[in-house]
């Protein structure tokens, strides 16, 4: 609990506990493992913090992150930022943090603009992380904060100046001060029974059996697999005009152009897709099983 | 609702058990008459009575396998349940995230006896799928604000004393969608993100020592290897007090759904802080703010503040039996069963109400009673075929006592996703069907 660790604090300020602080200059007591040299830690040291250690140097502007966003984000966050199907909504919500339906985004929720950067380039794109050179995410982060009206369509964000971005809810946040509420344990005639109704209860027409359960699915293999790996993202919601699987009519034309083109386009890319839905390591032959999996979807009664 | 023994897909499972004991040249005969039954065409005809007990395996007869041999040894050489359990399974409820690469799966906590959780039922929470590590190729940096950097192997970490605990493991969204309104009809999808299992590890306290810790440093940051490279900033407090650099669950290596080769482990905290596939840790004097403790993971209060760095799961507790998946059949005698925890220590006590919480009985906790651990409770009770709203609440070594919904959406509102430990309310139905409400 946090407030424990504030009394930890003083205590480790105070000295008493400097002797359970691992400090020692000498070798480890067991000494195993290797040194880690400065190349490998650099190649794996990712993190940037609010105060922008960790940034590398570089920088991105808002007009050529328009540009990467439309590319590489928007078939899941929407052009605007407005989230598509159920993928994370990045801009708007401003001042809903009250509401009954607060809508938590980049501008109206997140307390750090180095939290964008960082997150951009550790994770995103989704089916392609670390994919992002750093001036792309540079150029990006500054795209999502213009989207957010952070700043002027001039913008040009540089590792100086990421952390100078102060963001509207920065000071939104407080740390963990539970437990908040105080039950009694009171163990009889507790309450007047007749207070006791029923608030809520399910609505039966969202849990029909074979929706909420009908998830129990053996294990796939071969191209069901790859493509539950590799395809299924986009390709089960229809995520930036990817025909869906299953439909029929997306999937007519398509099938007349012959098995073997639509094989290539799935290992070369085509238009905002990705080659090999952007899993390089799949060899042709596993595309190849993904996309016979994909036409026997449209394929059967 | 469940599908009861003789419905859909319990009847498909049970022809298709039946199919493989007949021989193959009238398998197909008997799996297209089978589909029949399973489509509904004839249920509760002839047929019906392969499907269950057959008459000639009960008393006074000799049963059909006391007359065979059984399959020899390494006929499974790595054992896998009952083919008639094979309803006992993790589930996902599709509509809560936008792909199954980014999602969760629940643990069907209402089959499951005693505290530890079979390693196949351990609820899943991917931000990026599962990756495919091989040992020989894994590594955990050790670096910043220390004296000396280091990278371990996975043999180099079993080199270290290691420290086995039973401790659960929770998403802090456990019960999520049930802020608003009771909205999922069972078990395992109100409570399922939760489980308990034996880890085994090095303390990272051991290999803070092993780098030696600078005087400054005040926080870790954990980050896994996997697509998301998940992080969460973790104080120097827990880090000495409990933290585990696990290899080992149940007995076995890690599963790859738990993290294989190595995560990290926070025991009582909020799962996410349990990093799988653990492939660094940075010793540093500020926390980093990364997203997963931003943007998620932080708690929006009815006031549009939000608590952060929330990492306690507190008090909390759940009737097992009965509940949506396991009503009561006939009236008569029965033990009530249910699971508590509480991420501050041990639960002291459970007490149970039948009348909507006027009147409360003091549980008996069963078996282990561990800090930081899944606890089972029972309670004897005669059912007359009464209509009850059955409640469970916990009280753990700190005095914390488990608070109503009223209290806590008092203190917190209703848009705060994460922490969800109020007591729950099981409606047990005069025809012994178990529904989920909530009441006043």
């Amino acid at each position: 609990m946090f407030r424990l660790a504030k009394s930890v604090y003083v205590v480790f300020l105070s000295g008493a506990l400097l002797s359970a602080l691992p400090v020692s200059t000498e070798a480890g007591a067991y000494g195993i493992g290797k040194p880690a040299t400065a190349e490998e830690v650099a190649g794996w040291d990712i993190d940037i913090r609010p105060d922008g250690k960790g940034l590398p140097p570089g920088s991105g502007s808002v007009e050529d992150g328009e540009m990467m966003y439309e590319e590489k984000c928007a078939s899941c966050h929407g052009s605007f930022g407005e989230g598509v199907g159920r993928y994370p909504v990045l801009s708007g919500g401003e001042g809903t943090l009250t509401d009954e339906r607060p809508e938590k985004t980049v501008g109206s929720y997140w307390p750090y603009a180095s939290t964008l950067w960082d997150y951009i380039h550790r994770s995103m794109p989704f089916p392609q992380p670390q994919s992002l050179t750093d001036e792309e995410v540079y150029a990006i982060t500054a795209y999502v904060l213009y989207l957010n009206d952070l700043v002027e369509d001039d913008f040009v964000l540089t590792a100086d100046n990421l952390a100078s971005i102060e963001m509207p809810n920065k000071d939104g946040f407080f740390f963990d001060d539970r437990p908040d509420t105080s039950n009694t344990g009171c163990m009889k005639n507790c309450k007047d029974p007749a207070s006791v109704k029923i608030t809520s209860e399910p609505a039966i027409a969202t849990l029909q059996e074979d929706k909420t359960l009908a998830v129990v699915e053996v294990a796939p293999e071969g191209g069901e697999k790859v493509y539950n790996q590799a395809c299924l993202m986009c390709h089960e919601a229809g995520v930036a005009g990817s025909p869906m699987t299953g439909d029929k009519a997306a999937w007519a034309d398509r099938i007349g152009q012959g098995r073997d083109m639509l094989v290539k386009n799935a290992i070369d890319g085509i238009g905002v897709m990705p080659p090999k839905g952007g899993q390089s390591q799949l060899s042709d032959d596993e595309v190849a099983s993904a996309v016979d999996f994909m036409i026997q979807q449209v394929s059967q009664d | 609702m469940f599908s009861k023994p003789g419905s859909g897909p319990a009847v498909l499972r049970k022809v298709t058990q039946e199919a493989s004991k007949v021989d193959p040249a009238k398998r197909r005969d008997f799996l297209k008459k089978g589909l029949l039954v399973a489509g509904g065409a004839i249920a509760g005809t002839q047929f019906a009575s392969t499907l269950h007990a057959s008459q000639n395996n009960l008393p006074p007869n000799l049963p059909e396998w006391s007359k065979s041999l059984g399959a020899g040894v390494i006929t499974n050489p790595y054992g896998q349940p009952s083919s008639f359990e094979g309803d006992i399974v993790r589930r996902t409820v599709p509509w809560l995230t936008a792909d199954r690469i980014a999602a969760i799966s629940f643990t069907p906590l209402a089959e499951l006896d005693g505290i530890i959780t079979p390693s196949g039922l351990v609820f899943e929470r991917y931000h990026a799928g599962v990756p495919t590590i091989n040992p020989d190729e894994y590594r955990l940096m050790l670096h910043g604000l220390v004296e000396r950097p280091l990278v371990f192997s996975l043999d180099d970490l079993r080199r270290f004393p290691s420290t086995t605990a039973i401790n659960f493991l929770e998403c802090p969204a456990n019960g999520g969608m049930e802020w608003r309104a009771a909205q999922m009809d069972a078990l395992q999808f109100t409570h399922g993100m939760i489980s308990c299992c034996e880890w085994t590890g090095v303390l990272l306290s051991t290999l803070l020592e092993e780098v030696g810790v600078k005087p400054e440093a005040r926080w870790i940051l954990a980050e896994g290897s996997d697509g998301s490279h998940m992080s969460r900033s973790i104080p120097m407090e827990k880090a000495l007090e409990d933290t585990l650099i696990v290899y080992a669950q149940n007995g076995e290596p890690l599963r790859p759904e738990q993290g294989y080769p190595v995560r990290i482990f926070n025991p009582g905290w909020e799962g996410n802080t349990s990093v799988k596939w653990l492939r660094r840790l940075e010793v540093g004097d500020k926390p980093w703010y990364h997203r997963e403790e931003t943007s998620k993971y932080t708690d929006l209060l009815a006031d549009g503040r939000a608590r952060k760095f929330s990492y306690v799961q507190e008090g909390n507790s759940v009737v097992t039996f009965p509940c949506p998946e396991k009503p009561l059949k006939e009236k008569g005698r029965y033990e009530l069963e249910g699971l508590a925890w509480s991420g501050s220590g041990k639960i002291k006590r459970v007490d149970v109400s039948f009348d909507g919480g006027v009147n409360w009985k003091q549980t008996r906790l069963k078996g282990l009673v561990l800090p930081k651990a899944l606890t089972r409770f029972s309670l004897d009770f005669t059912w007359d075929g009464s209509p009850a709203l059955i409640q469970s609440r916990s009280t753990d070594e700190t005095g914390y006592v488990q608070p109503t919904f009223t209290q806590l959406r008092e203190a917190r509102g209703n848009s705060s996703i994460y922490h969800k430990n109020a007591i729950h309310t099981w409606r047990l139905h005069a025809d012994g069907t178990v529904t989920n409400v909530q009441i006043s």
